[in-house]
């Protein structure tokens, strides 16, 4: 796995080489810009996108997700539930297309670190005909200790030794290759495909023969699609569709008892100069894409949905 | 005891009697902006895309994300933040604003001054700039 993430990492700066070659011949005759706009946003629902604001620019991000709808009207479809879960994050653009960003999160008290680097952007003439962007995190969970399982890399398939705990078991990352397309002037769709490792991961209630109960998998590939319908000016239809692979080679499971279920979130987004307001319903109560990937056990047909809302603002300096 | 609460409510009422007649006293109406002291460079600056009649699409849409919400929909001030801003707004279809010349309306509209904003770095692609001023032309 690791050798393919390798290559792919290699083809594309080679790539990003030539294609910055042969712009710098052509910008002679005619500049080839950026397409306007693919999204409104760097972030939608909980996805990134290829957008980065212009160098220098902070970001602040709202994401707030409220707990499951299946009470209905006695928690107001999800607004008095409990499982309700927030990030606050801010992100800043060191550079043009680089941008770097932390954030706290509710659930699990992740604090995590992110970088996104939007390597290509789509040109109006089509001579880069996508955009491509890469994403990586690192999320540190602060929960005490007593709440993490056994399924840690160094001492996995032993028995429960909450002592060995280190700080490195609170780690988790998340890397991700992200191909976009703005079709039209209404329509973007973008696919990614991500990389999700937590070196310490929970145990499920999900029983072994012997007696022993299965952790969660370290490892994780998933495929994301996301895009956004455009109905006016500022507003648009937005949706995301996290897809955890079953890849049994990188899987410490013997059968898929507790899979992971994909993540599906469709919403509305009102755009204006400084924020987006994206307003939406999905079933995973993560928010960080690493948590999404690996533990969200929500289901849609089983009152797993829950409604979000995502802002951010940029401020310009 | 009494007596200093009795003391205090009355204090409290004459603060308020006050404030509500300050109110009623001071003037109402919005500032008027002043003059623009704009630079020779813009002033003498051409719109290159003056002629481009496939802006006015891009125009209309930078136009609603970024002018509207001040401005309104038809350029008349009457947005939903306008209520907010202490600087009378004119209207962008009225012969004092359509009169100026395209640079002129540039240097207001990106480079700005107290509570118009600076663009430059929300629009960052001059052809965008221009598109704007294309379609504000429009409006007239």
């Amino acid at each position: 796995m690791k050798k393919i993430l390798i290559c792919i990492l290699l083809l594309i700066f080679s790539l990003s080489h030539l294609i910055a070659q042969d712009t710098e011949d052509q910008e002679v005759k005619v500049k080839d810009k950026p397409v306007r706009s693919p999204f409104e946003s760097g972030i939608l629902i909980d996805h990134q996108t290829s957008v980065v604001p212009v160098e220098k620019t902070l970001q602040f991000v709202i994401q707030h997700k409220f707990g499951p709808i299946d009470n209905g009207r006695t928690d107001l479809w999800g607004i008095y539930a409990p499982g309700a879960n927030v990030r606050l994050a801010l992100d800043y653009v060191v550079a043009k297309n680089v941008q770097i960003g932390a954030g706290l999160t509710k659930k699990n008290k992740y604090t995590d670190f992110n970088l996104k680097w939007t390597i290509f952007e789509q040109t109006r003439e089509n001579k880069v005909p996508v955009a491509v962007t890469l994403y990586g995190n690192m999320a540190i969970d602060g929960r005490e200790k007593d709440a993490f399982g056994t399924g840690k890399v160094r001492v996995a398939f032993q028995e429960d030794n909450i002592n060995d705990f280190k700080f490195v078991d609170r780690l988790s990352y998340f890397s991700q290759l992200i191909v976009g397309r703005k079709f039209t002037d209404w329509l973007t769709l973008q696919t990614a495909v991500s990389f999700t490792h937590y070196n310490a991961t929970r145990v499920t209630n999900v029983q072994v023969p012997d007696g022993r109960y299965i952790h969660e998998d370290h490892d994780k590939v998933g495929l994301h699609f996301s895009g956004r319908a455009k109905i006016s000016p500022q507003t648009s239809f937005i949706f995301n569709y996290d897809v955890p692979l079953k890849i049994k080679d990188i899987s410490e499971q013997l059968e898929w008892l507790d899979y992971p279920n994909p993540n599906l979130a469709l919403g509305l987004e009102i755009a204006t100069s400084t924020h987006a307001f994206q307003l939406y319903v999905g079933n995973a109560d993560g928010i960080i894409p690493q948590d999404i990937i690996l533990y969200n056990h929500n289901d849609w047909t089983d009152g797993g949905l829950a409604f979000g809302f995502t802002i951010t603002r940029l401020w310009n300096f | 005891m009494k007596k200093a609460l009795n003391t205090l409510l009355l204090s409290a009422i004459i603060i308020g009697v006050s404030a509500l007649l300050v109110a009623f006293v001071s003037p109402q109406d919005k500032k008027d902006g002043g003059a623009w002291n704009i630079p020779a460079k813009y002033k003498e600056m051409k719109n290159p895309h003056s002629d481009d009649a496939s802006l006015m699409k891009v125009g209309k849409m930078m136009y609603s994300k970024h002018c509207k919400s001040c401005h309104g929909s038809k350029g008349l001030g009457d947005g939903p933040k306008a209520s907010s801003l202490k600087t009378n707004m004119r209207p962008l279809n009225g012969a004092a604003f359509q009169s100026q010349s395209d640079g002129v309306v540039y240097y207001q509209s990106f480079i700005g001054r107290d509570e118009m904003p600076n663009f430059e770095k929300k629009i960052p692609d001059d052809e965008d700039r221009w598109a704007i001023v294309n379609y504000m032309r429009s409006l007239k």
